[in-house]
């Protein structure tokens, strides 16, 4: 069937099964590569999307879900070159390590401050709970939104 | 052609775990250096190339999955040639006899070795070629070289205003000659090393465009998944794939050596035609074992061999026969997984000259022999496109991936991705060995008089030399590649080295005591096995210090105390188990429902002793507190030093909490994240390093964090319920 998204504001219209999971729509019709394939079953995190603004599994949401719908993936999070300041942070604080799971933190993280600018270590973990990372960077990421939401709080 | 011109490269090495072939090959590389005409850069080594447009480029030639190489490397080099590491630009290597790791002999990045092994050449490198800039700019100025610097990329004039860029000078480096021995910066010179300026992959990594392995895309290219068999060394007998073949975009269907591949113009539509072909198995050959049987096998082994003598001290037999008292435990570890977030995946594209592939892998020149196996290329007809690894943990030593994707390829003559799912991943990984330890120590006059290790189960090089020997025989015909692999083993102690696996972390018992017996009892149950992050120190540093903390603890000693008194002899353990001791409050008062235990352990070079505090919460361990001191000689980039260690720390406790692979009928019963779970953010407690000075030459960080971690959870759940856990994973409610 045909399908229309909107993905970081352009609109695409691909022929698809509609059960195809979203992921691989992003990834390999609309070639958006940054948003990762981990588990394939919504336990791992590291395909996070933004779907109308709230946070989604990509490889366990049906392309059909997100029909006519606006899909934000890690391509969009920042505004051209300029990076979004969870971008920035997580350069400052060294946090990526072999780096795979870090577009699916990045867009968690980013929704956890779209509704709460400034949140507590505990609401950063508990928002962040289903995002795995097997490098184990889990403190410099909450380090790094947390200099966000300090930087929000100062403000 | 360019002859390996560098004798250092040629490091022979005795006592490292890999292979190690005395061969003197002496084939030209296919790097070229000198001045390239056609790229007007000047390339200096392997390594360095300079453009006229000032661009410098550093060919990195072991792999970045996550442990900082692309930074760390960047860096020495960087240093000597007096730039800044981000105005270096990082390409992964091609397969070049340059780029091997000289400790193996193969080009591959494991073993934490990375820093250690290019410490000292890139450095030189560095040096070499600024040396020649300098000579460069002195003759073009017609002044004494030595009054000339370089800086940022630059040689400057001795009256300090003028200056000519390194692009500028390029051309006429190229004629001019390298010192045999260029002389090093002085640590007090150092701009860059041990200053720790976050990481140079850092953007591509935030912004989704760093490329890893499963993002590669190329023209016309189609998709591979395959499924295997459930029992390990199962065949296809038979497999009905009409209704795959109907279905929309499906291309073909296939057995391959290792399963039935379907390959399609889409990943999902793969995919849905490999849940429709039912395949026959033929398990005449199949694994056949459950975790318990293993275990029971290994119990049996150890009671019929006693097994090599690997290290003997003293006479163990006559202290145990005079001790007051004997203590005995046995120790057992399951099975685990690398469970790399990436699942394996490779892209391959077989065409008139050869193959092309494209994968994440720790080791490309074994990556060729695999396609070459089971293509009609020869292994320099396949050419290995390294790219971003998303983790590696010693997974992607073994090239079973690329094997599948190559002969996929071959089968439909188009470029082709092959895609693992993560049941995939974890039902068909090479496992951690499961292990079985048997320790014996004797007291008399309230002192460890002897200690006796038994450790049962297999050696990893068993399973990894069929893929690694050809690479070291580049001449041997493909025929040849299994009797190559035989031979290896056959000989082993003369073609290849000792194998360590099993045994590191054991033989080298730092702790004085006079009878000091190590034997391994070699038992191979057949579950396919393989490198781990920290290889045999993951499961002998568990067996090892629960077993001094059990010993501590029949004398009425503290944990700390009595290893420090047994450690004396040895600085380096000392200083950091005091460090640690310190940092994480030895002796100090908990909170109630807290305890603290601690471990100490040396592995790849580098020293390590944490103390761990915890409580058991509502039914669940509950790890508060990593205090960590750590000696990896001069350090580098000390933030990815220390996020290394917390990485190693983070990675020891999910195998302590959660990790086990269990077979049953000759499968695998776990298949994904619920039921092999990871660590997650709000169970990872604050990790305190404590990084002691050293002026030693550095050593690798990205394994030593795992081992003491897990037998220093166990020491401090010891502390807390007063019941000793012998088997892992730990358990909040043990029998």
């Amino acid at each position: 069937m045909a399908i229309t998204l909107t993905v970081n504001g352009n609109q695409h219209t691909v022929e698809i099964e509609d059960d195809t999971p979203l992921l691989w729509v992003i990834r390999d019709e609309i070639g958006l590569k940054g948003t990762k394939f981990g588990c394939g079953r919504a336990l791992c995190g590291a395909c996070t999307v933004h779907l109308n603004g709230n946070p989604v599994r990509s490889c366990s949401t049906p392309v059909s879900v997100a029909d006519g719908q606006s899909i934000t993936t890690i391509e969009g999070l920042s505004d051209g070159d300029t990076l979004h300041r969870l971008q920035q942070a997580w350069i400052d604080h060294g946090v990526p390590q072999c780096g795979y799971c870090q577009s699916g933190q990045l867009m968690t993280a980013a929704h956890l401050l779209s509704y709460n600018p400034t949140p507590s270590d505990d609401e950063i973990n508990a928002a962040l709970s289903g995002n795995l990372c097997r490098c184990g960077t889990y403190s410099n990421i909450v380090a790094a939104v947390k200099s966000v939401a300090d930087a929000a709080e100062g403000a | 052609m360019g002859m390996n011109r560098r004798d250092f490269l040629k490091v022979s090495v005795a006592s490292s775990g890999g292979l190690l072939l005395s061969l003197n090959l002496a084939g030209c590389s296919g790097i070229r250096t000198g001045y390239q005409e056609d790229s007007g850069s000047w390339r200096p080594d392997a390594w360095l190339e300079i453009g006229r447009d000032n661009q410098i480029y550093f060919t990195l030639a072991r792999v970045e999955m996550g442990q900082g190489t692309y930074s760390g490397l960047t860096t020495l080099i960087a240093e000597e040639l007096e730039v800044a590491p981000a105005a270096i630009q990082p390409r992964f290597a091609p397969v070049a006899r340059e780029y091997r790791n000289p400790l193996y002999k193969l080009q591959l990045t494991g073993g934490s070795t990375s820093l250690a092994t290019s410490w000292q050449p890139l450095r030189v490198a560095g040096a070499s070629a600024r040396i020649v800039l300098i000579k460069a700019a002195a003759r073009v100025w017609q002044v004494p070289a030595e009054d000339c610097r370089a800086r940022d990329g630059r040689i400057w004039h001795p009256n300090g205003e003028d200056s000519l860029t390194y692009g500028q000078l390029v051309e006429l480096a190229a004629g001019e000659s390298a010192p045999d021995e260029p002389p090093l910066k002085s640590p007090d010179q150092w701009r860059y090393i041990g200053k720790g300026r976050g990481r140079l992959d850092s953007r591509a990594k935030v912004t989704g465009t760093a490329e890893y392995g499963i993002d590669v895309e190329l023209p016309g290219m189609v998709y591979g998944v395959v499924t295997r068999p459930p029992r390990y060394g199962a065949r296809v007998d038979s497999f009905d794939a009409r209704e795959a073949k109907a279905m929309p975009g499906v291309i073909d269907v296939f057995a391959i050596e290792r399963g039935v591949a379907v390959v399609a113009d889409k990943y999902w539509r793969a995919r849905k035609a490999l849940e429709t072909v039912a395949v026959q198995w033929d398990n005449a050959d199949a694994l056949n074992v459950s975790s318990e049987s293993v275990m029971d096998f290994y119990r049996q082994a150890a009671d019929d061999d006693a097994g090599e003598e690997e290290r003997g001290d003293g006479d163990v037999a006559r202290a145990i026969e005079s001790a007051d008292r004997v203590i005995e435990a046995s120790y057992e570890q399951p099975y685990l997984a690398h469970a790399t977030l990436e699942p394996m995946n490779a892209t391959a594209v077989y065409h008139d000259r050869g193959m092309e592939v494209w994968a994440p892998t720790q080791a490309p020149d074994l990556g060729r022999i695999a396609a070459a196996r089971v293509t009609d290329l020869s292994p320099d007809e396949v050419t290995i496109h390294t790219t971003f690894l998303g983790g590696g943990f010693g997974r992607r030593l073994t090239q079973d991936f690329i094997e599948e994707a190559a002969a996929i390829a071959y089968r439909v003559r188009r470029p082709v991705k092959l895609i693992w799912s993560r049941e995939d991943d974890t039902r068909h990984d090479l496992y951690r060995p499961a292990m079985l330890h048997r320790l014996k120590a004797s007291l008399a006059d309230g002192r460890v008089t002897g200690w006796q290790h038994q450790l049962v189960g297999p050696q990893i090089l068993d399973w990894y030399v069929r893929n690694a020997a050809p690479a070291q025989y580049p001449w041997a015909p493909k025929f040849l590649y299994g009797t190559l692999g035989s031979v290896g083993l056959a000989a082993e102690g003369i073609i290849t080295p000792k194998d360590m696996s099993a045994i590191e972390g054991a033989v080298d018992y730092p702790y004085r005591v006079d009878n000091v017996e190590v034997r391994h009892t070699h038992a191979d149950p057949g579950v396919p096995v393989t490198w781990w992050r920290s290889v045999g120190h993951s499961h002998n540093a568990f067996a090892v210090e629960t077993f001094m903390d059990e010993i501590a603890h029949q004398l009425g000693q503290d944990p700390y105390g009595f290893r420090r008194d047994l450690i004396q002899h040895e600085p380096r353990h000392l200083a950091v188990l005091e460090r640690a001791a310190e940092l994480g409050d030895w002796g100090q008062p908990l909170p109630s429902g807290r305890a603290r235990g601690i471990a100490l352990h040396r592995s790849f070079g580098t020293y390590v002793a944490q103390v761990v505090e915890a409580s058991v919460d509502n039914g669940e361990i509950r790890v508060h507190r990593v205090a960590c001191a750590v000696d990896c000689g001069q350090v580098v980039n000390p933030d990815i030093v220390r996020d290394q260690i917390e990485s190693g720390v983070i990675f020891g406790l999910t195998a302590a909490l959660y990790g086990h692979i269990t077979f049953e009928d000759g499968a695998v019963r776990e298949s994904n994240f619920h039921d092999y779970q990871l660590l997650r953010t709000q169970q990872r407690p604050v990790v305190d390093i404590a990084i002691v000075e050293s002026e030693e030459a550095p050593t690798g960080v990205g394994e030593p964090g795992v081992p003491p971690v897990i037998p220093a959870l166990g020491n401090a759940l010891f502390a807390l319920t007063g019941k000793r856990q012998r088997s892992l994973p730990l358990t909040a409610r043990p029998a």
